[in-house]
């Protein structure tokens, strides 16, 4: 496959975070070193080698970028200081922006102006929406307070209407997600002319399920064993956030309610539960990123922080509307919930569909494509010529 | 004469930021006091892609001439040079400032740099301004160090009829050579070239050979030093002792040998090897129980010769008169165990190239047998020489702490050209086993290099392009993961043996001694040339010369080369009688101004 060299690959990649990539000498250190690599898949060597000679067709096909788990083995003993890991996480936020057919995440990657006017727009925009459609509460205060002290949330801003909107943002989000998967699907499957994938054969990496849905598992085989605690504090910030996420799109009426259950309802312990992950996940980013001690902490892209940052006003609106309720305050309630909702849709809308919040959607896609892949290759029993540089 | 600034001076960047490199600002402000100074240009200032823009900027602020400064002047040249010539100007007036090749690499060179750049404005050769005056010269010679070079630069300046002293810090000349069995990439044997010379060196009526020396303090200037030798105590007679080896069978203290790298043990009563040269048995200090204790004394009543062992004997201290002197102190070979992947140290059959260079030796630790590492009764881990335990397949790993940025950045320059010949002599010697090269790149460059490189392939060792990840050991076998990038394909192969490469560094004391002698080391340590393009032997200080490894990763070739070329720079000033006082002298204004009357006289002249 001939392909155009493209000058400005390098450049543009440093807008997504690449360091020292012009360091390589093209050793393959990296791949012996990835505890990832398996015959069919070189990288993270092939994958700079498509940067350094600005393969950008093959770069935007390439999928091995998402079988990184950002261990940092190839960093750490990489000869040039090449930093080949880092790439690989420069290049997924690249990737990202290539699957989003609609453009919008290359123009936040490449500039935090856009990103940060973005988050107020959006903020001002809920902020008004939520001004027309719910109630302040005014006049005699105890009317506002509910038989067991709390305050009443739904006479306020009624679960149904906070459903709806829910409702229209999640449609929009699942449209843009479903679109953008495709889109990769149409980039790394269907354009590959050299891979036949008949119908049967989508099934089959369903039979190598755990590895799709766990990736990580493959931490064990790292050298820096910090990785453990890490894994498994990602692990639970993604469950907590995930959880909390299927409870106020599906369950609002369930969990927004004018009632204070005692402490040990299950509706208090799943939240409490799922507000620790995030709080413990959060602290736990936030020094790692400022303390640098691990290879995967050591950069950091802007996009980082405003994921972290975002998800830390959450959390913090969240608490405090829960204190709020609790104790009956529904002045304080009312305007922390407008605060809580002016983080926590920017945070979805943007980060969701355009930003960092998209690999937990890309990833397993990527591996199961990887896996598809690598499955009708050995069908094939023809391993295909890969030539050295591309 | 339109004007007197019409030179504009253009500072390239210098490579990557690292903190120890000259002080570039520093430098533009001193060069835009200058008189001739019109502009000062930098990287930013200038389109480098376009002459023609170059051009207009020159035509806008009226210069004539371009000097280009840092450390890759060369780079630009070709840019300035249209430029120039689009303007109406001569090429002639593009002059280079080179930092490196006058001797200015670290900070501490800040000022030397100055002087460079003075120069080039003034349009007169470094080497013409900062001539110094002659003074008389004494013509005895110190060597410092007595590997090849040494060997070599004293030999040439003792067949002259002049006085060496040669200060040896081991208990033997012949540095690394000694160690070799053949030398590429001719593969003669490497004692028939070295073993003459040595005796020749111990014979020679005009050299005075102070093995297990060293230089203590060293005084005065270039044509007169006042060198300070300590001649530690060898504890044995040299005048007396006949060799016969007594001493040592019957000493009960073993330690590891380092003529064989280690790999066997010697005694505290030893030879360094059997053709040593002062061909004596010595004493060593650091481990003798009766030097720690003053208990034993057996080696003093088993010697057959009256008064030869003196165990008392102390350390002296003698005081020689020199007009040159030749650093040759060589270097020594990377720490393999900072490589943890690599498990030298904790896995028995990794080794070094150099301890298979004595595995190879018919004088090593198994007469040249290529063994391998098994466990014996006891549980200790030695080699083998039984036919069935000599490997099979044998892997050597290139790059070993060279080109790293972690350890070594540079090339050592000799571990690709040894690796083959290790791959040629372990073939020889194994013709059945399978021999796996592991390269970055091949450097076979030289005389009948490229073509040792074709003949090794055609012998049938896999060369492979690709630098493994790890060596890992189950049971007796070792694996090497590695990505063959041209093959394309992820190997993981099982082998007896793992050979490390290991790179050369700067001699443990080079510091120390660039220290006493007042010359300078580069970032790497290695000592500084006063050119090193026009003149790779001198340093900044005239008297002294360098040659061999301590300038500067070399083979042997050009190791014997640059040592002939050294002592050849310590004769002209003995025949001539004078010697110039050291460049150091100068400092920068005076360089400054002796540039600037050069360049009037020149300019009366035209
Ligand atoms: C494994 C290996 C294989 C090699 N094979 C080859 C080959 O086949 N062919 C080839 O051309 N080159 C080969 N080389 C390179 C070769 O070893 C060097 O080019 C050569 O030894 C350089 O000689 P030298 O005299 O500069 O240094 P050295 O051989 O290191 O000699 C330096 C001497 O100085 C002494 N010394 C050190 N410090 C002091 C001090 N402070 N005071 C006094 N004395 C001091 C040392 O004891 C030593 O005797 C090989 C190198 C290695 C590592
Ligand atoms: S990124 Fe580093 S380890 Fe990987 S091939 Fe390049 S130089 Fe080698
Ligand atoms: S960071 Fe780890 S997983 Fe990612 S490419 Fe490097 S070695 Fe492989
Ligand atoms: S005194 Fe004893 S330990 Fe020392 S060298 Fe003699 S025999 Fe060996
Ligand atoms: S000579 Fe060869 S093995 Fe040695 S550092 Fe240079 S490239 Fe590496």
């Amino acid at each position: 496959m001939s392909q155009r060299v493209n000058l400005d690959l390098k450049k543009e990649l440093f807008l997504y975070g690449a360091k020292e990539w012009n360091q390589c000498f093209q050793c393959g250190n990296c791949t012996a070193t990835c505890h990832t690599t398996e015959n069919g898949f070189f990288f993270p060597r092939k994958t700079v080698r498509q940067v350094l000679m600005g393969l950008k067709k093959s770069l935007q096909t390439n999928i091995d970028p998402w079988l990184c788990t950002y261990c940092g083995d190839c960093s750490r003993t990489c000869p040039r200081d090449a930093n080949p890991a880092e790439m690989m996480m420069s290049i997924r936020r690249y990737l990202i922006s290539v699957y989003d057919w609609t453009g919008i995440s290359k123009l936040f990657y490449k500039s935090k102006t856009l990103e940060v006017t973005s988050i107020i727009v959006l903020s001002i925009i809920v902020m008004v929406l939520y001004l027309i459609y719910t109630t302040f509460p005014s006049g005699d205060s105890s009317q506002w307070i509910g038989p067991d002290g709390g305050a009443l949330i739904n006479k306020m801003a009624p679960w149904q209407t906070i459903h709806l909107g829910d409702w229209l943002m999640a449609g929009a989000l699942v449209f843009l997600v479903i679109t953008n998967i495709f889109y990769m699907w149409y980039k790394i499957i269907y354009d590959d002319k050299s891979l036949k994938v008949g119908f049967i054969d989508y099934l089959k990496p369903f039979s190598k399920l755990v590895k799709l849905i766990n990736p990580d598992v493959k931490y064990a085989k790292c050298d820096e064993k910090k990785l453990t605690t890490y894994w498994v504090l990602h692990a639970f910030l993604a469950l907590s956030y995930g959880t909390l996420f299927a409870i106020i799109v599906f369950f609002l009426d369930w969990f927004q309610t004018d009632t204070v259950y005692p402490f040990l309802h299950p509706q208090r312990i799943l939240g409490y539960i799922a507000t620790i992950g995030l709080t413990v996940g959060i602290i736990y980013f936030y020094t790692n990123r400022t303390l640098k001690n691990m290879e995967n902490s050591k950069y950091s892209h802007f996009t980082d922080w405003t994921f972290l940052i975002l998800l830390f006003f959450t959390t913090l609106t969240g608490i405090l509307l829960h204190v709020f309720r609790i104790y009956g305050l529904p002045q304080l309630t009312y305007v922390t919930y407008m605060l809580h909702l002016m983080v926590l849709v920017p945070m979805l809308v943007i980060e969701v569909p355009f930003s960092k919040w998209s690999h937990m959607i890309y990833r397993p896609f990527a591996l199961y494509f990887a896996h598809l892949k690598k499955m009708v290759i050995e069908k094939s029993k023809t391993i295909p010529h890969q030539p050295q540089y591309n | 004469m339109e004007g007197i600034k019409t030179t504009a001076v253009f500072f390239s960047n210098s490579s990557r930021g690292d903190s120890d490199l000259i002080d570039i600002p520093e430098i533009i402000n001193y060069t835009e006091k200058l008189i001739k100074v019109n502009s000062v240009w930098l990287q930013d200032d200038i389109n480098i892609y376009s002459p023609e823009l170059v051009s207009r900027k020159i035509r806008k602020d009226n210069i004539r001439r371009i000097v280009i400064a840092g450390q890759n002047p060369g780079m630009y040249k070709s840019l300035f040079a249209k430029a120039i010539v689009l303007a109406g100007f001569s090429p002639d007036d593009v002059i280079l400032a080179s930092f490196p090749e006058h001797g200015a690499l670290i900070k501490s060179d800040t000022e030397w740099a100055k002087a460079i750049v003075a120069c080039a404005v003034n349009n007169i050769p470094f080497e013409n301004a900062t001539l110094t005056e002659e003074i008389s010269v004494n013509p005895n010679t110190l060597v410092i160090g007595g590997g090849i070079a040494g060997i070599q630069a004293s030999l040439e300046i003792a067949a002259s009829k002049n006085k060496v002293y040669l200060v040896e810090k081991s208990g033997t000349i012949g540095g690394h050579m000694a160690m070799f069995d053949k030398t590429f990439p001719t593969l003669d044997c490497a004692a028939c070239i070295l073993t003459p010379k040595m005796v020749e060196v111990g014979q020679h009526q005009y050299i005075e050979l102070m093995t297990y020396s060293e230089v203590k303090e060293i005084r005065g200037i270039p044509g007169d030093y006042k060198v300070k030798i300590l001649k530690k105590a060898r504890r044995m007679s040299l005048s007396k002792c006949i060799g016969c080896g007594v001493c040592a069978e019957k000493c009960p203290v073993k330690t590891p040998s380092e003529f064989d790298s280690k790999t066997t043990l010697r005694k505290a009563a030893y030879i360094p090897f059997p053709q040593a040269v002062p061909n004596k048995y010595m004493i060593d200090e650091s481990v003798c129980t009766y030097v720690a204790s003053g208990k034993c004394g057996i080696c003093a009543k088993v010697c057959p010769v009256p008064g030869c062992i003196n165990l008392d004997e102390k350390d002296e201290i003698v005081e020689v008169n020199v007009g040159n002197i030749i650093v040759a102190i060589g270097f020594k070979t990377f720490d393999a165990s900072k490589f943890e992947q690599f498990g030298y140290g904790r896995f028995p059959n990794v080794l070094t190239s150099l301890e298979l260079e004595r595995l190879i030796n018919a004088s090593g630790p198994t007469g040249g047998k290529i063994a391998r590492r098994i466990q014996d009764k006891k549980g200790n881990w030695i080699f083998s020489p039984e036919e069935v335990y000599s490997p099979k397949s044998v892997a050597i790993i290139h790059c070993i702490g060279s080109r790293d940025e972690n350890h070594n950045k540079y090339c050592s320059k000799v571990c690709c050209m040894y690796s083959l010949k290790l791959a040629h002599l372990l073939k020889e010697k194994l013709p059945d086993s399978e021999i796996n090269e592991y390269y970055i790149d091949i450097r076979a460059y030289g005389k009948g290099y490229e073509e040792f490189y074709n003949r090794i392939k055609e012998e049938g060792v896999n060369i492979i392009r690709g630098r493994p990840a790890k060596v890992e050991m189950y049971g007796n076998e070792l694996i090497v993961r590695c990505e063959d990038i041209e093959g394309a394909a992820m190997i993981e192969q099982k082998v007896d043996m793992v050979i490390l490469a290991v790179g050369t560094e700067p001699a443990a004391d080079a510091r120390d001694i660039a220290g006493k002698l007042g010359i300078s080391v580069d970032r790497d340590g290695w000592f500084n040339e006063l050119n090193y393009i026009g003149d790779p032997v001198s340093t900044l200080s005239s008297g002294i010369m360098i040659a061999g490894v301590c300038q500067g990763p070399k083979d042997i070739p050009d190791s014997v080369a640059q040592a002939s070329a050294a002592a050849s720079r310590v004769l002209q000033s003995i025949s001539k009688g004078t010697i110039r006082k050291s460049v150091k002298t100068l400092s920068v204004e005076q360089i400054e101004k002796r540039s600037q009357e050069l360049s009037k006289i020149l300019e009366e002249k035209l």
